[in-house]
């Protein structure tokens, strides 16, 4: 009785959290952009304008970016009224839950065919090499090898703690911009 | 706990006196009026002309043949053969040939059975979303998979880039492999298109979305490529061979359609696209040098390969800890008595037709390349290169 009352909780639950990490992981991701040179490299190859979209079928929670003019990628919302060029898309709730609370490896759930892809197949793998890189920056290294395909071995500690320390004060300044613009 | 899907619905047609199955399977449809859609080669090489036969000696008439389609088919070839398609009031398709003819007649399926010209508006995944016209397949190449695969890939020559197409509805009802179509195949075709085989087996078997069904598909279809592509080699026209190696490729298509493959077809399809070389060349190329950069994470699948790559005395008598390695010197010394028998290049160099300078360019489009996704090892752009240049050679 208790199980069948808590359960539309723990999917609003659910469904809270994967939208928290969503907007985590764009804002997250705008910070990278500006400030790691090997996504900036990934992100070269993208048209300016260039949106990307990763949602929760049918209408679940979703983040958009844009490829700006500098090169970098911004954090648009959770919605974009212009279709996305690639849109990457968990065809459940649980899917997206289990990448995002890294019980799953993004790549193994394109593997398992949790994952639409709807766009050029070469830059979903380039926006996923940019994730798998955000994560192996801003995750403690035993929760990141749970996410990612392989950590890098050449990524040292300083390394890893300036940079994930860079990301998340742009992610910090960032959100203040917004806040104060809005 | 893993998860897997796996999904083949093609009624495979498969052995002697095959193609006579094929009447019946039209009107088994309800087709009355199908249209074949092949190539130059197979008209040239008379096999055109068996197909014809059992259709005349089955008493059904074939209302069009179109058999023009290029090595690299596009965007007008598309348009031409349906609009050909239409005005001949078909209504079905019969697909002859190697990739080529096989990939054209797929997206000849999406325009006749959605409508429009232009095939570029179904590119992509999952745009097609209901089951197009009947549509059969006779594979005259023991190698692509394409028989069973429900993928195709058309040039946009205007804007010179490929064109993806990807739905389950594009999988033919029925993949008819008879001997008698693959005996005539020239010895460096079959080496090449037996080694692409043995390519979508084992990265099947060794990739991120190998599953316990892709696995008994692609261990069984290595088996009998281990077993047969020495004896076609050898003798040509061993229809029991050959049709051996018709359905162990039809076998690695089932395999790796259902569990993607890797590094081996992200370098391939970056070779091939740059340097204009077969694609079952470029697999066999990359083949034992990926399986070596992967070696650590593949071990175990790679170990277990070795009973049908090398046979049981083999496997028995190698030590456990050196199966994996065991399973890539089988696979180079299968590529050396290629060599020696047709002289099927092994490196890189040995092609004559790639330049060295080419390395950077061919590693930049292998990390773009899809397939790359589901390789075991995160490939960066220095372990391509790295690969590429132990496969020059």
């Amino acid at each position: 009785m208790i199980r069948e009352r808590l359960r539309p909780l723990a999917s609003q639950a659910k469904r809270g959290y994967v939208r928290l990490m969503l907007e985590v992981v764009g804002r997250s991701m705008e910070a990278i952009s500006q400030v790691d040179e090997q996504v900036r490299g990934e992100v070269s190859v993208l048209p300016n304008g260039f949106l990307f979209a990763m949602r929760v079928m049918p209408n679940g929670p979703a983040l958009v970016m844009r490829k700006q003019r500098d090169g970098s990628l911004q954090y648009i919302g959770g919605d974009s009224a212009q279709k996305p060029d690639l849109s990457v898309q968990f065809k459940h709730l649980h899917h997206a839950f289990m990448v995002l609370s890294f019980q799953e490896k993004t790549a193994q759930a394109f593997a398992n065919d949790r994952i639409l892809v709807d766009g050029d197949l070469g830059y979903a793998t380039r926006m996923t090499r940019v994730l798998n890189r955000l994560e192996t920056f801003i995750l403690p290294k035993l929760v990141a090898e749970r996410a990612v395909k392989q950590y890098p071995d050449s990524l040292g500690l300083p390394e890893k703690l300036i940079n994930g320390a860079r990301i998340y004060l742009k992610v910090v300044t960032n959100f203040v911009d917004t806040v104060r613009s809005s | 706990m893993s998860y897997y899907e796996f999904f083949c619905p093609v009624k495979v047609i498969a052995g002697q006196a095959a193609l006579e199955h094929v009447p019946y399977e039209f009107s088994s449809r309800n087709c009355k009026r199908p249209m074949i859609v092949t190539d130059k080669g197979v008209r040239a090489a008379g096999l055109l002309d068996k197909v014809l036969t059992a259709f005349e000696e089955g008493g059904m008439d074939v209302t069009v043949i179109y058999d023009d389609v290029p090595a690299d088919s596009s965007k007008q070839t598309v348009k031409a053969i349906a609009k050909e398609y239409r005005s001949k009031k078909c209504d079905a398709i019969l697909a002859i040939g190697g990739g080529s003819p096989i990939d054209t007649a797929k997206a000849v399926n999406i325009l006749v059975s959605e409508g429009g010209d232009d095939i570029a508006k179904y590119s992509g995944a999952g745009v097609l979303t209901r089951p197009l016209k009947p549509f059969i397949v006779i594979p005259t190449t023991a190698g692509t998979g394409s028989e069973v695969t429900s993928v195709a890939v058309i040039a946009d020559t205007e804007k010179e880039v490929k064109l993806a197409f990807a739905s389950s509805f594009m999988l033919p009802d029925a993949a008819v492999i008879d001997p008698r179509m693959t005996l005539t195949l020239p010895p460096h075709i079959t080496a090449a298109t037996g080694m692409d085989a043995m390519t979508h087996s084992v990265e099947a078997f060794t990739c991120m979305a190998k599953n316990p069904l892709s696995d008994a598909y692609a261990s069984a279809a290595i088996k009998k490529i281990s077993a047969n592509l020495p004896k076609v080699m050898k003798k040509p026209d061993d229809a029991e061979a050959r049709l051996e190696m018709a359905q162990a490729s039809t076998m690695a298509g089932i395999a790796f359609s259902n569990s993607m493959v890797g590094l081996v077809h992200a370098l391939g399809h970056s070779l091939g696209a740059i340097c204009h070389l077969p694609h079952g060349l470029c697999m066999s190329l990359f083949l034992p040098y990926v399986l070596e950069y992967n070696l650590e994470s593949i071990r175990e699948p790679l170990s277990e390969l070795l009973l049908p790559l090398a046979g049981p005395e083999i496997y028995a008598m190698t030590p456990k800890s050196q199966r994996a390695e065991e399973s890539i010197a089988t696979i180079r010394k299968m590529r050396d008595d290629l060599y020696r028998d047709c002289k099927l290049p092994r490196t890189l160099q040995e092609t004559g037709k790639v330049d060295k300078s080419q390395l950077d360019r061919i590693a930049q489009a292998t990390i773009d390349d899809g397939s790359i996704m589901f390789n075991p090892r995160e490939a960066t752009l220095e372990d391509a290169r790295a690969v590429l240049e132990k496969a020059w050679g």
